[in-house]
């Protein structure tokens, strides 16, 4: 009949959590349905400590199908991708994978990407790297480039329009 | 026999971390591992994996898709670009209707995935292409016993379904390779432990206190220096040691070198061809060779 | 002269880290009548008996004291090594050094003092003991099986199977149990009587098995090896031998699907005449005197209807009640269990809603024998449910109810919930409502990982009521996976209710002198070590009688307590252990007060010698009777008020 999260009154979305299972079974193979709530991947979260991030929460609240609320945290974004989690999870669960998953689905709903995301996939598109040549430090102060070095020339895409053309179609589709 | 790869050198060691790619293409050589440059990489996709995972594959495919072309293995010296290529693989080998829509759009620039090649990172390239022995004959300037924790970095060990450089709970092989050198390998509890690049993106104070916490671990427990292998990690772990320890109020001085400078200096190597001068840790406190 | 050897254990360091065992030692070795004290490590040890041996034949000892741990651990053990060592086994005295005293105690000093007077006093007892011989009793290798569920059923027919005469008595009028109510079983998923059907045919056929259905123990008399049973046959209305089981009773009567079905948990009816179920062994027709018109009224319209109906004349109106003897020499008890009555946790609306119902009910629900054959309809309304919720632990794990663990309550939901996604398909709803996900058992752990495969919404707290809405039942429940307060709108809520022991299982404790444990269920005589033993020698149990269990475990249990019943029933001859009441002819006066004191019928009055006598086989040496005696005349054999006084003198 209904289930109904009574502090929201929000009600489980489950094509969307349709969606984010069809998008982790095709890429890790995983199943959010088997977490039996343990909270190993928790114990372990790097960025527990710092900033809150509770993947075993994140899972139950996948598997209640209360996507919305997922995708519209910034607590997806704390992420460090460590991968502990989903190296030790006893049922096979990858939060880290669920977050991805949950990331993309925030950008794809066009909400705003936090921080550099948005500077690096420009430079991709423009010159294939997420950042051109840079300018460095040394210990005594000096600042030097890549060529300075002696190091041979970068490695990047030789026909920019046709690499550009194929990351716009993808951008075009879903997982 | 000798050796070939294509050298997949992804965004950040050919844009900032020198020190890395010099010291590989100066000692890699002289142990037998002949390195191709080939033109046309791009990055690997696993920084846009949070933007679009779909994005990260095709660049991971495009990527192996061009080594193919040109017969030639791959040696990944980043761990996110070495997770990114061999993660690829796998979705490409268990899932052929993704490989297949994959393929589909690499078309347009000429190129098509169709074998599994083999993609090494520097720690198995080391210690299982080239292999200890090698190594000891190529030891002319020994280590004598400097305490030394070895990085791994998270992207080489984990995850292990897919297959890692080395394993991912009890890791050994750059200590290994460190013993090699005439370095003491110590082994500390928070080996295991993130970087915190990842977070530098978006959240760039919480990677500096990662940071700042493991190195101040090490450094508590009198550990002399720190080997990484990844230019994501020694970004956070060198270049920024100093705003690191402002994040967690301890003036840091953790020498931080990449493990094929060190194994350059103990191959007799000098300093500036390995991009010492790069290092902004205080690397002289180790008092090898020419480093100042 | 008596000569004593005083043997000090030192358990480990159990005893010795508290208690000078040298000094002890030493200190024996200097008391009246003691010709030799030693000490050792681990005295129950072979290396421990047979020092012990050693002694007895180097200082020709003919009395033996053990300073150890509790008589309950080890005295068999010592009694043995004496006996090869050549004194009579009755000659040995345990001096209980460590529960009554090193665990006791942490002061060395005062406890080596305590230990040297309890040593001392069991020296003066070893003193006066006697050496007794035990007597013999012809075992009778019949076997007495009470309860005709999956474990009476195990069994009988592994006791049958090893050649014994069994009686098998069941109160219903089919065997079968709660089992055959049970459409599949976890985590395998056999048809429950796919596997139990057989078993009950083999019941029904074996040779020696003797099938006392719809029928009582009304007594027990006897001991070990020789037990007498009265068994209470209950009228069926119906000659067993004339009955073929065609029906034509039940599709006659005029009650006929008028009376709530027991067998259905009350989700289908039934007649007067009825069967209980349609594999039920045996598949005789009974008539519920309860209900029939004729036996309750004494009339039912000109004549009834399915004596009528009866072809080959089966039905008798005139049947009695019928008092029977068994002689056995083993009694299996496997009662089994009750379900507990949901309606003591009101706020969950069994009684309110009809669409409130157990996992028994749903099991009805959902067996393709059962009053929907296996379809799935709400009871209010007879519809396919497109939301089903299950409660776990109801009434479980309450201290206001059931404090334990129904050990078979989560597996049941999860049996259930797959069953219903094979029934109802993709798109009906299932909740569940857990504390903890408890599947320990082979294989279980792995069907509950199949089940969280299904879709299934398992919510992890404990609801607080069910609410009787219009058009559904309303559940408020704060799950702790997500920390969040959810509302359930559901069609059906089907309850796990917890196991309870059977409400007459006092009762029937009495009759055979069990023990019953805190909870109610009949007490193990020991919980590792005598898990189908009782107190009561030759009396076993198995299944829910003794604390819930699934069927695993049940049938584990029933085969272990055959085995257990075969170590008597094999032995021609039983020892019966001589430390039991006996008679001072000289000083009975006849008065009878032990005859009336005694629980076990052991004592009897001979009216001609005008003295109370001792059946041996029966005495269990509980001391009733001695204590009960007026006159100094009752016994206790090796524990007499003399030996027990010069006891009491040594420690004053």
């Amino acid at each position: 009949m209904s289930i109904i999260d009574l502090t929201s009154m929000g009600e489980p979305q489950s094509d969307l959590r349709k969606e984010l299972n069809d998008r982790l079974t095709k890429l890790q193979d995983e199943i959010s349905d088997y977490c039996f709530q343990c909270a190993k991947c928790t114990s372990g979260c790097e960025s527990h400590k710092l900033l809150e991030l509770e993947p075993h929460k994140i899972v139950a609240l996948l598997k209640r199908g209360l996507l919305n609320e997922l995708v519209n945290s910034d607590v997806i974004w704390t992420c460090m991708t460590c991968l502990k989690c989903r190296e030790r999870c006893p049922q096979r669960v990858a939060p880290v994978e669920i977050l991805f998953a949950l990331k993309n689905m925030a950008v794809a709903s066009g909400k705003q990407i936090p921080g550099k995301y948005t500077g690096m996939l420009q430079s991709i598109l423009s010159m294939g790297l997420i950042q051109d040549i840079q300018q460095t430090t040394t210990r005594t102060n000096k600042t030097l480039k890549r060529d300075e070095l002696g190091l041979p020339p970068l490695s990047k895409p030789i026909d920019v329009v046709k690499f550009q053309a194929g990351i716009m179609k993808i951008a075009m589709e879903k997982v | 026999m000798k050796k070939k790869y294509s050298l997949f050198p992804g965004c950040l060691m050919p844009t900032e971390q020198y020190a890395y790619e010099l010291s590989i293409r100066e000692t890699l050589p002289l142990l037998g591992v002949e390195l191709v440059d080939v033109e046309g990489f791009s990055c690997c996709g696993e920084p846009m994996k949070s933007v679009n995972q779909l994005l990260t594959v095709y660049l991971s495919a495009r990527n192996l898709a061009i080594a193919e072309k040109h017969h030639l293995d791959v040696f990944a010296p980043c761990a996110m670009c070495h997770l990114a290529l061999t993660e690829c693989q796998h979705i490409l080998e268990e899932n052929p209707a993704m490989k297949e829509r994959i393929n589909g759009m690499l078309a347009a620039e000429g190129l098509q995935y169709t074998v599994k090649r083999q993609v090494v990172h520097t720690v198995d390239l080391l210690y299982d292409q080239v292999g200890i022995e090698k190594i000891k004959e190529h030891v002319k300037k020994p280590l004598n016993g400097l305490k030394i924790a070895a990085h791994y970095g998270c992207h080489i060990i984990r995850p292990s379904e897919i297959g890692r450089p080395d394993d991912s709970e009890n890791p050994q092989k750059i200590e290994a390779i460190l013993k090699v050198l005439g370095a003491e390998p110590v082994n500390y509890p928070q080996k295991l432990d993130c970087c915190g690049a990842p977070l530098l993106a978006n959240l760039p104070e919480s990677a500096l206190t990662k940071t700042g916490q493991k190195l101040q671990a090490i450094q508590e427990q009198g550990i002399q220096g720190m080997v990484d292998v990844c230019p994501w990690c020694h970004k956070m772990f060198d270049s920024r040691q100093t705003k690191a320890g402002e994040t967690v109020a301890a003036k840091l001085d953790v020498p931080v070198l990449y493990l094929t400078q060190l194994l350059g200096l103990a191959m007799g190597i000098s300093g500036e061809k390995l991009g010492l001068e790069l290092n902004l840790s205080p690397v002289e406190k180790l008092q090898l060779g020419d480093v100042k | 002269m008596r000569r004593i050897g005083v043997f000090v254990c030192h358990c480990g360091i159990n005893i010795a880290q508290t208690v000078d065992v040298e000094a002890l030692s030493e200190y024996a070795s200097h008391l009246n009548g003691v010709v030799v004290a030693k000490h050792y490590k681990y005295m129950c040890s072979d290396v421990g008996a047979t020092l012990i041996k050693d002694t007895i034949k180097e200082f020709k000892l003919d009395g033996v004291v053990i300073a150890s741990c509790s008589p309950r651990m080890h005295e068999h053990t010592f009694r043995r090594v004496a006996n090869d060592g050549g004194v009579n086994p009755y000659r040995v005295e345990i001096s209980n050094i460590r529960e009554q005293c090193s665990w006791a105690h942490s002061n060395k000093e005062q406890a080596t003092e305590k230990a040297k007077y309890l040593v001392r006093s069991a020296v003066s007892k070893a003193l006066s003991l006697e050496p007794l011989k035990p007597s013999t009793l012809k075992v009778i290798p019949e076997a007495l099986v009470i309860g005709g569920g999956i474990a009476g059923i195990q069994t009988s027919l592994d006791l049958a199977d090893d050649g014994f005469k069994v009686h098998l008595v069941e109160r219903e009028p089919s065997i079968g149990g709660h089992m055959a109510q049970l459409d599949k079983t976890f985590p395998t998923l056999d048809c429950s009587s796919c596997i139990l059907t057989p078993k009950m045919m083999e019941v029904a056929n074996h040779e020696n098995i003797e099938l006392l259905s719809y029928s009582e123990v009304a007594s027990i008399e006897g001991s070990i090896g020789n037990y007498t049973v009265k068994i209470r046959k209950k009228p069926r209305y119906v000659d067993v031998d004339k009955c073929t089981g065609c029906g034509d009773c039940a599709t006659a009567c005029r009650l006929k699907d008028r009376i709530v079905s027991e067998f259905n948990q009350g989700m289908g009816k039934r007649g007067a005449a009825y069967m209980p179920f349609p594999q039920a062994v045996p598949l005789k027709y009974v008539i519920d005197d309860k209900k029939c018109l004729f036996l309750t009224k004494g009339k039912c319209g000109d004549e009834p209807l399915c004596k009528k109906a009866c072809a080959p004349g089966a039905i008798n109106f005139d049947q009695k009640e019928e008092i029977i003897e068994r002689k056995v020499g083993a009694i299996v008890v496997a009662t089994g269990y009750d379900v507990m009555d949901p309606t003591a946790v009101y706020e969950y609306g069994y009684e309110v809603s009809p669409d409130v119902i157990t996992t028994l009910e749903m099991e009805r629900l959902i067996s393709s024998s059962g009053p929907t054959k296996g379809e799935i309809l709400r009871p209010s309304n007879q519809q396919k449910p497109k939301s089903v919720t299950f409660i776990l632990c109801v009434g479980s794990r309450d201290e206001t109810q059931c404090t334990w663990c129904c050990r078979i309550g989560c597996m049941t939901a999860l049996k259930q919930v797959y069953l219903l996604r094979e029934k109802l398909g993709e798109d009906v709803e299932i909740n569940v409502c857990y504390n903890d996900l408890r599947s320990f058992g082979k294989g279980y752990e792995e069907f509950y990982r199949k089940v969280r495969g299904l879709h299934t919404n398992m919510f992890r707290g404990r609801p607080s009521e069910v609410r009787t809405m219009k058009e559904y039942l309303k559940i408020d429940i704060f799950d702790t996976t997500t920390n969040k307060l959810f509302e359930i709108k559901t069609d059906m809520v089907v309850l796990v209710p917890a196991m309870m022991p059977r409400t007459d299982a006092t009762e029937f404790a009495r009759l055979l002198h069990l023990t019953l444990s805190g909870d109610g269920f009949f007490l193990e005589a020991h919980p590792k070590l005598r898990p189908v033993d009782t107190f009561v020698n030759g009396i076993f149990i198995a299944g829910c009688c003794q604390a819930p269990k699934d069927i695993q475990d049940t049938v584990s249990q029933a085969s272990a307590a055959a085995s257990r019943a075969a170590t008597i029933l094999s032995q021609e001859e039983l020892e019966i252990d001589p430390l039991i009441a006996m008679v001072d002819e000289d000083v009975c006066t006849g008065c009878g007060i032990c005859v009336e004191v005694c629980p076990y019928e052991a004592r009897t009055l001979n009216e001609r010698k005008r003295i109370a006598e001792v059946n041996d086989a029966l005495c269990t040496g509980c001391g009733g009777c001695i204590a009960a005696c007026p006159s100094n005349a009752s016994i206790h054999k090796n524990f007499t008020k003399k030996q027990l006084l010069n006891m009491v003198d040594d420690i004053m």
